[in-house]
């Protein structure tokens, strides 16, 4: 072993060197504190509500919270984990991302595969559909009705396909497919494969990085989507996490029904430590599924979108 | 109550996604009309219904029926389907109900969007006075003035408890009610002045009855309590100012409304422009140059509990008297339990001082009601479903019922008439029985919102705490409820119209007011502030306002 030998290594290449201007020292200053900032700007929320989970009611309430917990104690933890309707929901969630994940990504794979088939009939009116889409909708009443009218109210369908094919998703997807050599294609046709075999065996396996990238994308959104489910759902039962987080919320900010507190009630407020853990816990996948995903996420748009 | 409730809400309510906001302001418009042209029969709509049905007496369906019923799901007591209380209803009425849940969080959205579609459920509670209006013109909501006969428990009531007058204010620009509120024996300002009685009697020698009085007192305290600022809002001013108004002869902050009250002619003016609205603000301004009205509790943003640090600044004696509810004044009690304790302090709400105008209060209010869904017209059961409701928020056992659940099992009511719950069952929110195992409300569905609905005095006294039901008496016996100013029931291009001027008028009344109050604006500016308004466009709103009042006059004399 020797340890002096790696650590001599960068200092003898750094001298050998250019001098840094200073200008080029300042900007590096500067920018470095600039982005410094900017991460505390962006860490800092997610700090507080952590130290705000950990602190008691009574000093999130005094305002005394702000980066380390006040009055430590796990005690809400314990609340929100025995909370049936939460773990319910969470639930809930969990089964709405993963299949809509799953049918989004069948969906959006196989239409952008056959869409940047430029010898494709129809091509043009395919995209055309899809791009229709992105500007003009029905409004959410005749949404609503379509949805009523196809069974899907009250199932958990009613929240994964409307949402399960996002165009921009297929247009990043699409170009990507665009970009993949089609030498390849043609040899694996000349050995035999059908186009089913292309995709399944050459394009797919060629695609991991979009591929990350758009989990991603939809997972992210239906693990944060409430709207579907606040307008197609009426069952509690059925509440995916962020609109049981909602509701929380707003019970917190007014739980003060005047008819209770005309009467001497001791309002029952949810506490805004119930809120935070509540916030970290469904924060949490989300937060442990991105650092695994991002060396293939900025990678993965980029080749989509910039045709060489 | 009803006047404040709906602003309250708002606030929080603006957080809501613009788009959503805009599209459900115009489903409403463009719902599905249900005018099939099929006749109403509710005579031979009536299986299920009761021949001898009539004011106080037990309703049971002749055969089972479904009711469908929109439920808001608090997030602090979620709903149950196994709630014994859906049990019990249908063991004496033999009527099943079924729910369809919303959030409490977008309620009124979600609620908008199932009628619009065409997709309510019958019953559809926890309607405000005035939130019919948009459904009007769909046509999908039963206009219940038209069955108000097959209500016999609530044309009792509205009688006994001497509220005609204003079940005729509800009507809508067609003349026919849509909505049957909830019906309140006695109604009290639910927001006044909480103060520290032993300092304004020690100081001041007496708790004051008017806001001249408030003043000279405040005065007094502050010369004791050099650092202190007596007086303080936290709900941003809107608070008292609406309680404070009706005593200055106008209407402001929470109950501003549509802005509209009764000039001299017998025309509506805008109240903003009126010598009494300046009056009003001339006086606060007072209080604030004085030092005697805390500026930041003013600005603070309210929060919902309208604490605003005014609970610490109480316990602190740096605050004497300050706005809210008798809940306020216990959380103000709790916060000075910890520094002045128990026992050396004594704090209550007071009924709202009165003014130049006279000893005045807000009108009398209803409370929530509900709504019908026009589905309901088209089914057998619909006269029995009419009954249904009629007991289910009249009925006097049946308000008994909702607030303190089964007679003889969860309570028992002496034959004075006084409630008393089982030692088994608690009621947590009023901390009544705290410990017992099982909660009537949240873990049997009793108290929860139904029951605020319909309350006699006494209902009402049975769960409030001796505090409030002197408050109550205090307020009964010493101030006159102001009338009500007329209604100006519109149709749904005037609607329109109207909404748009009022907005920003409505913008620029709140920030100048609190301007002015705050001494931020020279009261020399008042007429420069006038002529804001009118550049605004206050004129034509009151044209239209007027012309609504009129129609409304003549239709209904």
């Amino acid at each position: 072993m020797a340890p002096d030998a790696p650590r001599a290594a960068p200092v003898k290449a750094r001298t050998s060197r250019i001098k840094d201007s200073t200008s080029y020292k300042v900007f590096t200053v500067v920018n470095m504190t600039v982005l410094v900032l900017m991460c505390a700007v962006m860490l800092y929320p997610f700090v507080m509500l952590l130290a705000q989970s950990f602190s008691s009611a009574g000093a999130i309430n005094a305002g005394k919270v702000s980066i380390f917990p006040v009055d430590f104690n796990i005690d809400t933890y314990k609340a929100v984990a025995d909370n049936g309707a939460f773990w319910r929901s969470y639930g809930n969630t969990v089964v709405y991302t993963v299949i809509g994940t799953t049918i989004a990504m069948v969906l959006t794979t196989t239409y952008a595969f056959v869409l940047s088939k430029k010898h494709l009939r129809g091509r043009g009116l395919l995209i055309g559909i899809a791009v229709f889409t992105m500007f003009f909708n029905g409004g959410i009443v005749p949404n609503y009705v379509l949805i009523s009218s196809l069974g899907m109210k009250n199932t958990m369908w009613a929240v994964i396909l409307p949402p399960a094919l996002s165009v921009f998703n297929l247009l990043v997807m699409k170009a990507f497919f665009e970009n993949l050599p089609t030498e390849l294609e043609e040899a694996a046709h000349i050995d035999g494969l059908t186009w089913f075999g292309i995709f399944f065996r050459i394009v797919l396996p060629l695609s991991k990085a979009v591929i990350a990238t758009m989990v991603l994308f939809y997972s992210v959104q239906y693990w944060n989507d409430w709207f579907a489910a606040f307008l197609y759902l009426d069952k509690t039962d059925l509440f995916p996490v962020t609109l049981f987080l909602r509701n929380l919320i707003a019970g917190a900010s007014t739980a003060a029904s005047e008819g209770a507190a005309a009467s001497g009630a001791s309002v029952s407020d949810i506490n805004a430590n119930i809120q935070s853990v509540t916030m970290i816990l469904i924060l949490i996948p989300i937060l442990c599924v991105y650092p695994f995903v991002q060396r293939y996420f900025v990678s993965g748009i980029m080749l989509g979108s910039v045709k060489g | 109550m009803t006047t404040s409730h709906p602003f309250h809400l708002s606030q929080t309510r603006r957080s809501f996604v613009g788009l959503s906001a805009a599209a459900f302001g115009t489903l409403a418009l463009a719902s599905c009309g249900s005018d099939s042209g099929e006749e109403v029969d509710v005579e031979s709509q009536n299986v299920g219904a009761m021949d001898d049905y009539a004011a106080d007496a037990q309703f049971t369906a002749t055969e089972p029926f479904e009711v469908s019923m929109l439920w808001t799901d608090w997030p602090e007591v979620p709903v149950e389907d196994s709630w014994r209380i859906f049990e019990l209803i249908k063991e004496l009425t033999n009527v099943e109900i079924t729910l369809t849940h919303i959030p409490f969080s977008d309620a009124t959205e979600k609620r908008s969007l199932l009628i619009s579609a065409g997709d309510a459920p019958t019953l559809i509670p926890l309607v405000y006075t005035g939130e019919d209006a948009p459904f009007v013109s769909s046509g999908a909501v039963v206009p219940l003035s038209d069955y108000a006969d097959k209500m016999p428990n609530f044309q009792k009531y509205i009688e006994e408890w001497e509220l005609s007058e204003m079940i005729n204010n509800l009507k809508q620009a067609d003349g026919k009610y849509y909505m049957v509120p909830g019906l309140q024996e006695v109604s009290v300002p639910a927001f006044s002045l909480v103060i520290r009685k032993d300092i304004f009697e020690e100081v001041a020698g007496a708790v004051p009855n008017t806001w001249e009085e408030v003043h000279e007192g405040l005065k007094l305290i502050k010369e004791k309590y050099p650092d202190s600022v007596p007086l303080a809002d936290g709900f941003e001013a809107q608070s008292m100012l609406n309680y404070a108004a009706h005593g200055f002869g106008t209407k402001a902050g929470w109950g501003f409304g549509d802005g509209a009250v009764e000039g001299a002619d017998g025309k509506l003016v805008y109240a903003a422009t009126t010598d009494e609205y300046k009056q009003l603000v001339d006086y606060f301004r007072g209080l604030v140059e004085d030092g005697l009205l805390d500026k930041e509790s003013l600005t603070a943003s309210n929060d919902g509990s309208g604490a605003a640090g005014v609970d610490e600044k109480f316990a602190k004696e740096l605050c004497f008297a300050a706005s809210g509810s008798s809940g306020t004044a216990i959380e103000f009690a709790t916060a000075l339990d910890a520094t002045v304790g128990e026992g050396n302090y004594s704090i209550t709400l007071i009924p709202p001082p009165g003014g130049p105008a006279g000893d005045m209060v807000e009108p009398r209010n209803f409370w929530h009601g509900f709504m019908l869904s026009s589905e309901i017209t088209k089914s057998e059961n619909f006269l029995a479903t009419l009954q249904f409701v009629d007991w289910l928020y009249f009925n006097p056992e049946a308000r008994d019922m909702l607030r303190w659940g089964e007679k003889d099992v969860t309570y028992t009511k002496a034959d004075d008439g006084t409630i008393e719950l089982d030692d088994g069952y608690s009621l947590d929110d009023y901390a009544m029985n705290a410990g017992a195992e099982t909660d009537i409300k949240i873990d049997l569905g009793f108290s929860t919102f139904p029951a605020e609905a319909t309350e006699s005095r006494a209902l009402k006294e049975s769960y409030s705490t001796p505090e409030f039901v002197q408050y109550i008496d205090d307020v009964l016996s010493t101030r006159t409820p102001r009338d009500p100013f007329p209604p100006t029931p519109m149709d749904e291009t005037e609607l329109e119209q109207a909404s748009l001027l009022a907005t920003p008028i409505k913008d620029a009344v709140d920030t100048a007011t609190l301007q002015f109050i705050m001494g931020e604006r020279d009261m020399g500016e008042w007429d420069a502030f006038v002529g804001e308004l009118e550049a605004a466009g206050v004129d034509r709103y009151l044209e239209l306002l007027n012309t609504a009042k009129d129609r409304f006059v003549e239709a209904n004399g």
